[in-house]
C-alpha cells in the first residue's frame, strides 16, 4: 500500500534524512528569538505611545457621537451651495486627471531608462532609479506645500504636486513591469533581424502596455482619492470645503460631502475597471 | 481495494462555440494504461482536465464504479482528485517550494484548515514522501527547492506527488514532450512501474506514436473531440494514424521524424 508505512520504516528514514523531519536547533532558536524579538518590539510601541485601554474604549465613545452627526445627512437646499461643492468635487476630479496623465507622459521614457532590461548602462540606471526614489521620498503633501509657496494657492500647485510625485511613482513601476516581460518574444524578433528599438516596439511594448495602462487606471484612483486632502492644505479641489466644515464644527455637511467623495470614488472605480477590462483584452492580443 | 471502472458517457465540453470535447463514451478498466493519442487542439486535455473535474463538463456524465463524479462537490470532489492524480507537461510544482513540500501537497485532501495553514505534515506523512521520492530516484533531492532541479526531476517529483495521494488513477497530461529521450524514457518507464506494481489505471495524453505503441496496452484516437479510434497498439495502422491526424496533406506520414526515442540511426 501507499499510504501505509511501519514506524521502523519512519524511524528508518528519519535518521537517514534528519533534516527532512526536523530542522536543526539552531534554526528553530533563531526563529524563536525572531519571534519573540518581534512580540517585544511590538508591545513596546504600543507602551511607549500611551495605548492604554481606557484611552481606546473613551475614543470610540467620542467617534460615536461624531459619527452620529451623520445622520440624517445634511441635504443643501441652495443653488450657490450645491454648485460650490460640486464644483470642489469636479476640481479634485480634473486635478487628479491632469496631474496622472502629466506624470504619467514625463515616467513613460524615464521608464525605459530606469529599466534593466533596456538601459544597459548600470552608471545611468543606476542614477536615474535613485532619481525616482528621491522623488518618491516627497509625500505628493510635501510637494504641495512647497508648490503652494511658488505658484500661489490654488489648484496649479495641486495639478503640480501630484504630477511630480506620480513622476516617481510610475517610472518605478513602468520599469518593473518593462524588467517582468517575458524575454521570449524579444529573442524572436532580435532572431528575425530586428534591432533592439524594433525589438522594444514589437516584443516589449505590446506585453508591458496592458500592464502599464493597469497602474496608470489605479494611480488616478488613488489620486482622486488622496487629491482631497490637497484641498485642506489650500492646493484646490473639495479637500477646502471639507476642512472648512470641520473646522466650523458642521459635522453633518462634512459627512455628506464625505459621502459624495465617496460616490465619486466608486463611479471611478466602475468606469476604469471597465475601461481596463476593454483595453486589455484587445490590447494584450493586438497591437 | 475494490476495482472500479471508469466510465465516461457523452461527455462534452464547449468553450464558446467550439466542442472541445464532443459525446466521449468510454469504459476504462481498473489497471488499464491507457494512452491518448491526438493532434494539438483534439481535445485530449480537456478530456484529462473534465475527469479529474479541473473543468466543469457541459454535457454527459462520468461515473467510477456506482458513483457519479460529475456530480460531487466540495469535500467529496476533493477526495475524488485525490483518487485520480494528475501530472502535468509543465510539471506544476510550486518552484519556490523544497521538493519534499512539493511532494506533501499530495497530501492535502486528508488535512484539515490547521495544519496545512501550518504547513504541519507528520513524520508518517514526510517518510512516506521520502520513500515515494526514493522511489523514482530524487531522495537525495528532497530538501532542494523544486525550480532548480531539471525537467526530467520536476517531472518525477510531479510523480511521486501523484503517488502519495495513494491514487486509483492517474492521469498525465502531455508528461514527456518537454523532456529529453533520456528522461522521458524514466518518466514512462515510472509510469509503467506504477501501473504493473501498484494496479494504478494510468491514462496518458501523448504526442509520440512509438512512445504509444511501447507504452499502452490501449491505444485511444481523438480528433475534432471526438474518440475516433479506440483498439489496441497492433491495431494502429498507418491508415488509421492519417486518420487521427488528418495528414492527408501531408503525402507519407512519416512516424520517425516525430519520434523521441533512442535508436540507432540505421534506417537513415
Amino acid at each position: 500500500m501507499l499510504t501505509t508505512i511501519s514506524p521502523t520504516e519512519i524511524a528508518d528514514w528519519r535518521q537517514r534524512m534528519p533534516q527532512a523531519f526536523r530542522q536543526p536547533l539552531s534554526v528553530r532558536l533563531r526563529r524563536l528569538a525572531l519571534l519573540w524579538g518581534f512580540a517585544a518590539l511590538f508591545a513596546w510601541c504600543l507602551y511607549d505611545f500611551g495605548f492604554s485601554p481606557e484611552r481606546i474604549v473613551t475614543g470610540f465613545g467620542r467617534l460615536g457621537r461624531v459619527l452620529s452627526f451623520m445622520f440624517p445627512p445634511h441635504v443643501w437646499t441652495e443653488w450657490d451651495e450645491i454648485d460650490a461643492i460640486l464644483e470642489g468635487l469636479g476640481e479634485t476630479l480634473s486635478m487628479a486627471f491632469l496631474g496622472t496623465i502629466l506624470g504619467a507622459i514625463l515616467a513613460f521614457p524615464l521608464s525605459f531608462l530606469g529599466a534593466k532590461t533596456i538601459n544597459r548602462l548600470p552608471l545611468l540606471r543606476f542614477g536615474v532609479r535613485r532619481g525616482f526614489d528621491i522623488i518618491r521620498a516627497f509625500e505628493t503633501l510635501i510637494l504641495a506645500l512647497v508648490f503652494i509657496r511658488a505658484f500661489g494657492l490654488g489648484p496649479l500647485a495641486g495639478v503640480m504636486a501630484i504630477a511630480v510625485s506620480e513622476v516617481g511613482v510610475l517610472a518605478k513601476l513602468y520599469a518593473e513591469a518593462i524588467e517582468n516581460i517575458s524575454n521570449k518574444p524579444v529573442e524572436g524578433v532580435v532572431a528575425s533581424g530586428g534591432s533592439r528599438l524594433q525589438a522594444v516596439r514589437f516584443a516589449m511594448m505590446p506585453q508591458v502596455m496592458p500592464v502599464l495602462l493597469s497602474i496608470t487606471l489605479y494611480n488616478f484612483e488613488s489620486n482622486v482619492r488622496s487629491g482631497t486632502i490637497l484641498g485642506i492644505v489650500g492646493a484646490g479641489g473639495i479637500g477646502f470645503l471639507l476642512s472648512d466644515r470641520i473646522g466650523a464644527y458642521r459635522w453633518d455637511e462634512a459627512w455628506s460631502i464625505i459621502l459624495l467623495i465617496i460616490a465619486m470614488v466608486y463611479v471611478i472605480d466602475a468606469l476604469s475597471a471597465t475601461i481596463r477590462a476593454r483595453f486589455i483584452g484587445t490590447m494584450g492580443t493586438t497591437r | 481495494m475494490e476495482k472500479h471502472n471508469l466510465t465516461l458517457s457523452g461527455l462534452g465540453r464547449s468553450f464558446g462555440s467550439t466542442r472541445a470535447v464532443d459525446g466521449v463514451s468510454l469504459d476504462i478498466g481498473p489497471g488499464e494504461f491507457v494512452g491518448i493519442i491526438g493532434r494539438s487542439g483534439a481535445g485530449k486535455s480537456t478530456l484529462l482536465r473534465l475527469i479529474n473535474r479541473l473543468i466543469e463538463p457541459t454535457d454527459g456524465r462520468i461515473a467510477f464504479g456506482g458513483q457519479d463524479i460529475t456530480a460531487l462537490k466540495g469535500k467529496s470532489l476533493r477526495e475524488w482528485r485525490r483518487q485520480c492524480a494528475m501530472i502535468f507537461q509543465q510539471f506544476n510544482l510550486i518552484d519556490r517550494l523544497d521538493v519534499l513540500t512539493n511532494v506533501l501537497v499530495g497530501r492535502l485532501a486528508a488535512h484539515g484548515f490547521a495544519s496545512s495553514m501550518a504547513m504541519h505534515f507528520t513524520d508518517a506523512e514526510r517518510a512516506l514522501a521520502i520513500r515515494a521520492l526514493d522511489r523514482l530516484d530524487l531522495a537525495p533531492q528532497a530538501l532542494q527547492k523544486a525550480g532548480t532541479l531539471s525537467g526530467g526531476q520536476q517531472q518525477r517529483v510531479a510523480i511521486a506527488r501523484a503517488l502519495v495521494q495513494n491514487p486509483r488513477i492517474l492521469l498525465a497530461d502531455e508528461p514527456i514532450a518537454s523532456l529529453d529521450p533520456g528522461n522521458a524514457t524514466r518518466v514512462m518507464d515510472a509510469l509503467r512501474s506504477i501501473n504493473n506494481e501498484d494496479g494504478i489505471t494510468v491514462l496518458v495524453n501523448l504526442h509520440t506514436l512509438d512512445t504509444a505503441r511501447a507504452y499502452c496496452d490501449r491505444i485511444i484516437g481523438m480528433r475534432a473531440g471526438r474518440v475516433i479510434f479506440d483498439g489496441g497498439a497492433h491495431q494502429l495502422t498507418g491508415e488509421v494514424v492519417r486518420d487521427i491526424y488528418g495528414s492527408d496533406d501531408l503525402g507519407e506520414f512519416n512516424e520517425s521524424v516525430t519520434s523521441t526515442a533512442i535508436r540507432p540511426a540505421v534506417d537513415a
